[in-house]
C-alpha cells in the first residue's frame, strides 16, 4: 500500500513514514474488523499449532528433522523458562508458556517475512491483551497457592515498617502488582515491535525515494537501502528477544506468585 | 539460580522505582491542578522515588 503510493508521487516531496501507516484499511470493504493484523494473528495461530502438532505426531526415539525442530524450541522454553524459574512445579505452566513464547515469536518474525511484513504487536491492543491474560494468570496462581487474604496482605503490607510509612508505600505496591507490571510488559512489546517498524520504514522507503532521485541522491539511497538490510537483521534479534523476555517476565511473575514469601 | 533471582530482582527494582514515580507524581500532579500551586507535582515525584527505593532496601537490601 505504502509503497505504491510513494512510488505514484515520484518526484515529489517524500512523506517519511508515521504511526498513520500502521493504521490499515480492512481488506474487505464492508467487513471493517477483517484487517492484515488480524488475518495475521489468525495466521500465526494457526501455523503454531500445525508446526507442533505435526512435528509431534509422529514422535520417536530416534526424531525425524522436523520433530528435532520442533522439541528444540520446546526444550529451550522448558529449560530455560520453565524448570529453572518455576522449579520442580514447572510442569503445570508450561502448557501456557510454550503458547506465548511462540505465539509472540511468530507474530514478531512476521515483521520481516517478505509480504507479510508487519508485526502483529505493532498494534497495541493485541500487546494489551497479552498482558492482560498474564496479569489473570499470575494473580490466580498467586491466589489459589496463598488463599487471597494472604496474598493481598502479602503485597500491600511488607513486614517490618512503622505504620504511618504504609500510606506511602502500599500505593506503590498496589500500583506495582495491578496496574505498572501488566502495563510494561505490553508496552514493552508494543514500543519495540512499533519502533523497529518504523525504522524499517524509513530506511527502506527513505531509500527506495532517494534512489530515484539525482546521482548524489542515488548514491546515498543505495547507503540506505544497505542500513534497511542490515537493521532487518538486528530487527530479526529484537524480535526473538522480546518474544523471550515477554515469556520470561510471565513465568517470574507466577514465580513471585508461587513463592511463600512476598 | 542465583543469575536467575538477580534477572527477577531487576524488574521488580524497575517496577518499584516505576511505580512510585507513577503514583505519587500523579497524585501530586493532581494535587498542583486542584490547589492552583506548582510545586506538589516535584513534591510527590521526590516523595514516590523515595518510596520506591525504601522498598526496594525493605525487599532486597536488608
Amino acid at each position: 500500500m505504502r509503497a505504491l503510493s510513494v512510488f505514484s508521487a515520484k518526484g515529489d516531496e517524500f512523506v517519511p513514514p508515521s504511526s498513520v501507516d500502521f493504521v490499515l484499511p480492512p481488506i474487505f470493504e464492508n467487513i471493517p474488523f477483517i484487517t492484515k493484523p488480524i488475518l495475521l494473528v489468525l495466521l500465526s495461530v494457526l501455523l503454531v499449532s500445525l508446526f507442533f502438532s505435526l512435528s509431534a505426531r509422529k514422535a520417536a526415539v530416534v526424531p525425524s528433522k522436523f520433530q528435532f525442530a520442533g522439541e528444540l524450541v520446546y526444550g529451550f522454553v522448558r529449560k530455560d523458562l520453565g524448570q529453572e524459574i518455576l522449579g520442580h512445579d514447572f510442569k503445570r505452566f508450561m502448557p501456557y508458556l510454550f503458547s506465548l513464547f511462540t505465539f509472540i515469536l511468530t507474530n514478531n518474525i512476521f515483521g520481516i517475512v517478505p509480504f507479510l511484513q508487519f508485526p502483529s504487536f505493532s498494534r497495541i491492543s493485541f500487546a494489551y491483551v497479552l498482558g492482560i491474560i498474564t496479569f489473570g494468570v499470575f494473580h490466580y496462581v498467586g491466589i489459589r497457592k496463598q488463599g487471597i487474604k494472604k496474598y493481598v496482605k502479602d503485597i500491600m503490607f511488607m513486614p517490618g515498617v512503622p505504620k504511618p510509612v504504609y500510606i506511602l508505600l502500599t500505593p506503590i505496591e498496589i500500583a506495582t502488582f495491578l496496574v505498572v507490571r501488566p502495563l510494561t510488559l505490553s508496552l514493552r512489546l508494543f514500543a519495540n515491535m512499533f519502533a523497529g517498524h518504523l525504522l524499517l520504514m524509513i530506511f527502506i522507503l527513505g531509500g527506495e525515494h532517494l534512489l530515484q532521485g539525482a546521482i548524489a541522491m542515488k548514491a546515498v539511497g543505495f547507503f540506505a537501502f544497505g542500513m534497511g538490510i542490515a537493521l532487518t537483521f538486528f530487527e530479526f534479534l529484537v524480535q526473538c528477544l522480546q518474544a523471550y523476555i515477554f515469556t520470561l517476565l510471565t513465568a517470574l511473575y507466577i514465580a513471585g506468585g508461587l513463592a511463600d514469601e512476598h | 539460580m542465583s543469575k536467575r533471582s538477580d534477572e527477577s530482582a531487576i524488574w521488580t527494582i524497575l517496577g518499584y522505582l516505576l511505580s512510585g514515580l507513577l503514583f505519587w507524581g500523579g497524585v501530586g500532579y493532581f494535587a498542583d491542578r486542584f490547589f492552583n500551586t506548582s510545586y506538589l507535582t516535584l513534591v510527590g515525584i521526590l516523595m514516590g522515588m523515595g518510596g520506591g527505593l525504601y522498598l526496594v532496601w525493605l525487599r532486597f537490601g536488608r
